[in-house]
């Protein structure tokens, strides 16, 4: 019996469904970003313990030179000098009461900087603060990395 | 000479879809910056300009030098021997404050650090609550202390 010729196998890749899929991780990422209000660039301590921040909440960030930035969370953040951040706190109380504030701060900033900040924030009777930080990774053997 | 008309196609012209949605997809992924949105939560307390109840003598006082040395009760002491020096302590009255006092040159960071190893002694000494910390500003221990 004579067999019948199998068809030569074509060189085409199937690509019908790749809008479909393009579409989908489209989606997926506009889904999950967030735009953060505040941009500053800071090497944030890092710590073992970490919570979620809300995603309501206020953030004063310190750069490692003591420049201060706020935002309400509402808004881009903006540059303020450190006498101005309780004003700032006071303004955020009364505007969102309970509104938590979150300290983005750089690891080797003189605590000084970050002393005011606080002090400011107590005087202006913000009840919660976030400290925010990256996580820590634990060596294998023994003990964490030297903080 | 007579003209060749091209019937009109009733389809829709689909093949560049893919390279705009994955343009797009590009854009996404060049934008995106992971956030850091994780921290560690500390309750300020009550700023009602008086005296705090807390006696620096009745508690354990960790100040930070500005090389990040711990000096913990007038004793030098390494970030992770302060649970093992608080154990007995805090065994005896578990509402023992604990004061961190970071030097106005210290770094922050080393702040940070302290007050992770003291939100992480509930856990490791088996306590019932957190510790009791207590992060007074430069304003209040002059205030209230000196």
């Amino acid at each position: 019996m004579r067999l019948k010729r199998r068809h030569d196998a074509g060189a085409i890749i199937p690509t019908a469904s790749m809008a479909d899929i393009a579409f989908l991780l489209i989606v997926f990422f506009m889904v999950t970003i967030t735009f953060e209000k505040d941009k500053t660039q800071v090497a944030l301590p890092k710590t073992e313990l970490r919570y979620e921040v809300p995603k309501e909440a206020a953030y004063i960030s310190v750069t490692e030179g003591g420049q201060i930035r706020v935002t309400t969370g509402e808004e881009m953040s903006v540059p303020v000098d450190a006498e101005d951040v309780v004003t700032f706190a006071a303004n955020l109380v009364t505007a969102f009461p309970g509104r938590p504030v979150v300290l983005k701060a750089d690891d080797q900033v003189a605590y000084r900087n970050i002393d005011k900040v606080i002090d400011s924030l107590k005087q202006a009777k913000v009840e919660l603060i976030y400290l925010l930080s990256e996580q820590k990774t634990v060596s294998a053997v023994g003990g964490g990395e030297g903080g | 000479m007579k003209i060749k008309v091209q019937p009109a196609s009733d389809e829709i012209p689909t093949s560049s879809m893919a390279d705009i949605a994955f343009l797009l997809i590009v854009y996404f992924m060049v934008t995106t910056t992971f956030a850091a949105t994780r921290g560690l939560d500390f309750a300020l307390p009550k700023d009602d300009d008086t005296p705090p109840i807390v006696e620096k003598e009745d508690a354990v006082l960790i100040e930070i030098q500005a090389d990040g040395r711990l000096i913990i009760d007038q004793k030098p002491m390494e970030l992770d021997e302060i649970l093992e020096y608080l154990d007995p302590k805090l065994k005896n009255n578990p509402k023992k404050p604990v004061i961190i006092k970071p030097l106005p040159e210290a770094p922050y960071g080393m702040m940070v650090a302290v007050f992770d190893v003291l939100r992480q002694g509930k856990e490791i000494l088996k306590l019932e609550k957190d510790i009791n910390v207590s992060l007074p500003t430069q304003r209040e221990i002059e205030s209230f202390w000196f």
